[in-house]
């Protein structure tokens, strides 16, 4: 501050001066110095950063020519496969051009946004910053994170090193790097880290714009690191999330907490957000989630849980409210396995059971029932005698 | 007639109103409110901004069409009185104005544009004009222009929220990096070759025509219309480099004539048949054939190969291979890019003259 003539200014020097030590002075360029740690932490990052592309395969997308955007309505959502959602909404412009990945394993492990591989496509090639082009495999894939994993025939790659999500702080510089427009370097848009934990754990918010340019990319912080890889993401629970791009509303998804979805996609699995198949009464405010639905073909039914039981803990968690059951649940993935403390409503017994979270069943994927949190809670209305 | 200018004119006109009545009279009262006063730039981008403000000019065009903006920014870039712009707007002989830093209002001559950067020079009188002119160039030297990363600062007059003498907006952002994509603008595909600059400060209808700058407040980008990645399917905030700009400003502004560049267009043979039955999407290029003694031949191509890419570009289906050969002439030699198998291979392609 050179001006010291404003009264705050004033103020705040003689705070300054009177409690706080060692105090950094605040540097009005401060974005002048920004370009040297940018340029930096890209510098770190641009080797791990590659080149995806894709050849042939169906589209899922309707496309202007075929009803979307700038054309007739469509008809339908165009097929796909069974069990499976497409991930946008008809009418958005599927990107056709080149990706983005993350190298995370020296013997040629590549990280993608499933978004770069929407078409199925029929070749998926990988090109290493000055280390060729390769023909790459698809293997695994987590839906609940939006990202997919992709193999090629390479060794002694720079790999990402990434940043536990817990480390992470509201508020921090969030670059994100891209591939799309060549190989030379990557593009970067710059912005900060909005919110942590979203999708449940999976993902944090940033407000760098991100979109079909960069998705796929890192999300790095000012020493290169890797936060997150840049997805399409959306609250609703989706795979969609393109949508928003270029809104100021960003997604990465975090691995670095998880290492063992990792090793499931790399044995070619594919991975959802996990169901328990119980719908929690929003009139219940706890503690405990009282069910007020157990669809048949959901494990809590097989499990024996019905209608009006109280799940009162989760892997010894004690189970506040319905929303917090949700939360614990989906935070989880489909095949975890998870300890249940229920209280019967036949008999008020305190019964404990394991088992194994089922996926979340594909139309809860495209409407997200479970997990999505009402957007409020209807105060249950108070009975008299109560 | 032209309604946006009428109302541009109307807006000035009060504007001048205002400030010479009322601003006297309560002078006692709201003399501080009227004032405009600012505090001194502290800051490097605030210097770099107060330098560069008196360069750029708002430009106000002929319009009768309602998909087209009657409104852009321009830079001045001589003190003769030349102001580049934006060949976007509709501009006509008697119609076009400048609305200069100062709020002064001038008619301006219009150059003939470049057809290719879709670029315009106006000239306004500069003996009409009080105070001089304040030109800028682009950034001179044989250096790089900009770097990914690089702090920018973009100034234009985006959605014509600057009426008489106040001041563009300025938008802060990096370089996000360099492109050489396709491009369309509306539905319409953009034939444009050269790089881009491609900028996060945004770039909204108005904005464009005027200017991306470094910190240090050299000019490196022209900004174009919000454009649209045909490969990506987003907006891009972009700017021509301003280096680019050069040939044609050197040939408008200091009167040295460029060289005729007649390019003529011959088409390429390179011996490959490519598997394409008909449909409506393009499939990938796969080779159907090779004809014998050919180029493709020489380099041992095979039916099946997947053909990816030639030099830098992608080719992601039979009609990306020929748009991407059809920018090559007879003789040159291309990388041509292609997986067998699970292997990519790479050979240089050289391309004979098609003697159809």
């Amino acid at each position: 501050m050179t001006s010291t003539r404003h009264p705050f200014a004033v103020a705040a020097a003689v705070a300054v001066a009177a409690g706080l030590r060692a105090q950094a002075r605040v540097d009005p360029d401060e974005f002048v110095h920004l370009e040297p740690v940018l340029h930096a932490a890209m510098e770190r990052a641009a080797p791990f950063t590659v080149t995806i592309e894709t050849f042939g395969g169906t589209r899922k997308i309707l496309g202007p020519d075929e009803g979307g955007e700038g054309g007739a309505k469509p008809r339908s959502m165009p097929p796909v496969r069974p069990g499976e959602v497409p991930l946008a909404d008809p009418g958005f412009h599927q990107a056709q051009g080149r990706g983005t990945g993350i190298v995370i394993d020296p013997d040629g492990w590549i990280l993608v946004a499933r978004f770069a591989l929407n078409y199925d496509p029929t070749t998926i090639l990988v090109t290493v910053p000055g280390g060729g082009t390769h023909h790459a495999e698809r293997k695994g894939e987590d839906t609940s994170r939006g990202i997919a994993l992709v193999k090629i025939d390479a060794h002694g790659l720079h790999t990402a090193t990434f940043v536990e999500p817990a480390r992470a702080h509201v508020g921090q510089w969030a670059f994100v790097l891209g591939r799309t427009f060549g190989d030379d370097e990557p593009t970067v848009h710059i912005g900060i880290v909005s919110a942590l934990r979203r999708q449940f754990g999976r993902a944090l918010q940033i407000d760098a714009y991100t979109s079909p340019a960069n998705y796929g990319g890192p999300v790095i912080d000012v020493d290169g690191n890797v936060l997150g890889i840049a997805v399409p993401l959306s609250p609703a629970g989706r795979d969609a999330g393109v949508e928003w791009y270029d809104s100021g509303i960003g997604f990465c998804s975090t691995i670095a907490d998880i290492p063992k979805i990792v090793d499931r996609m790399k044995a070619g699995e594919v991975l959802h957000r996990g169901w328990l198949g119980v719908v929690p009464d929003p009139a219940h405010l706890g503690p405990g989630a009282k069910l007020v639905q157990v669809p048949k073909d959901g494990v809590a039914a097989a499990a024996g849980l019905r209608m009006g039981d109280i799940v009162t803990a989760i892997d010894g968690i004690a189970v506040k409210n319905g929303p917090h059951l949700q939360m614990l649940v989906s935070s989880r993935m489909g095949g975890d396995s998870v300890g249940l403390e229920v209280q019967k409503k036949v008999n008020g017994e305190k019964v404990a059971m394991t088992l194994l979270l089922a996926d979340l069943p594909s139309a809860e994927r495209a409407e997200s029932k479970e997990g999505e949190l009402p957007a409020s809670f209807p105060l249950p209305e108070k009975k008299q005698g109560r | 007639m032209n309604r946006a200018l009428q109302c541009g004119c109307a807006t000035v006109v009060a504007a001048v109103a205002v400030l010479a009545g009322p601003v006297a009279a309560q002078k006692q009262d709201f003399g501080a409110a009227y004032s405009f006063a600012e505090r001194a730039p502290r800051t490097v981008l605030e210097r770099t901004i107060d330098r560069l403000l008196p360069s750029i000019v708002k430009v106000h065009g002929a319009s009768g069409l309602s998909t087209i903006t009657s409104y852009a920014t321009g830079i001045v870039v001589s003190d003769r009185g030349h102001i580049l712009t934006l060949d976007q707007i509709l501009v006509q002989k008697g119609r076009t104005r400048v609305v200069l830093y100062d709020g002064s209002v001038h008619e301006a001559e219009v150059l003939p544009a470049d057809e290719r950067l879709r670029v315009r020079l106006l000239r306004v009188d500069p003996a009409e004009v009080e105070g001089g002119l304040h030109p800028i160039w682009p950034k001179a030297g044989d250096g790089p222009l900009f770097r990914t990363g690089q702090c920018v600062v973009s100034l234009g007059n985006c959605f014509r929220l600057a009426e008489f003498s106040e001041k563009v907006s300025a938008t802060f952002g990096v370089v996000v990096g360099r492109a050489n994509t396709a491009l369309r603008y509306r539905l319409a595909d953009v034939q444009y070759d050269g790089d881009l600059i491609l900028t996060d400060a945004c770039n909204n209808p108005g904005h464009y025509g005027g200017g991306l700058f470094d910190l240090e407040g050299n000019w490196i980008g022209f900004n174009t219309r919000l454009l649209e990645s045909k490969e990506t399917n987003t907006m891009l905030s972009a700017a021509i480099p301003s280096r680019d700009l050069l040939p044609y400003l050197d040939e408008y502004v200091h009167g040295k004539a460029q060289p005729e560049t007649v390019k003529v267009v011959r088409p390429v043979y390179t011996g490959i048949v490519l598997f394409e039955p008909s449909g409506r999407t393009s499939p990938p290029a796969y080779v159907d054939r090779v004809v014998k003694d050919s180029p493709a031949a020489a380099i041992e191509l095979r039916p099946d190969d997947l053909i990816v890419r030639i030099d830098d570009y992608s080719v992601r289906s039979c009609k990306e291979f020929r748009d991407v050969l059809a920018k090559f002439g007879p003789g040159t030699t291309v990388q041509l890019t292609y997986k067998r198998g699970t292997l990519v291979h790479q050979a240089a392609l050289t391309l004979a003259q098609d003697k159809q």
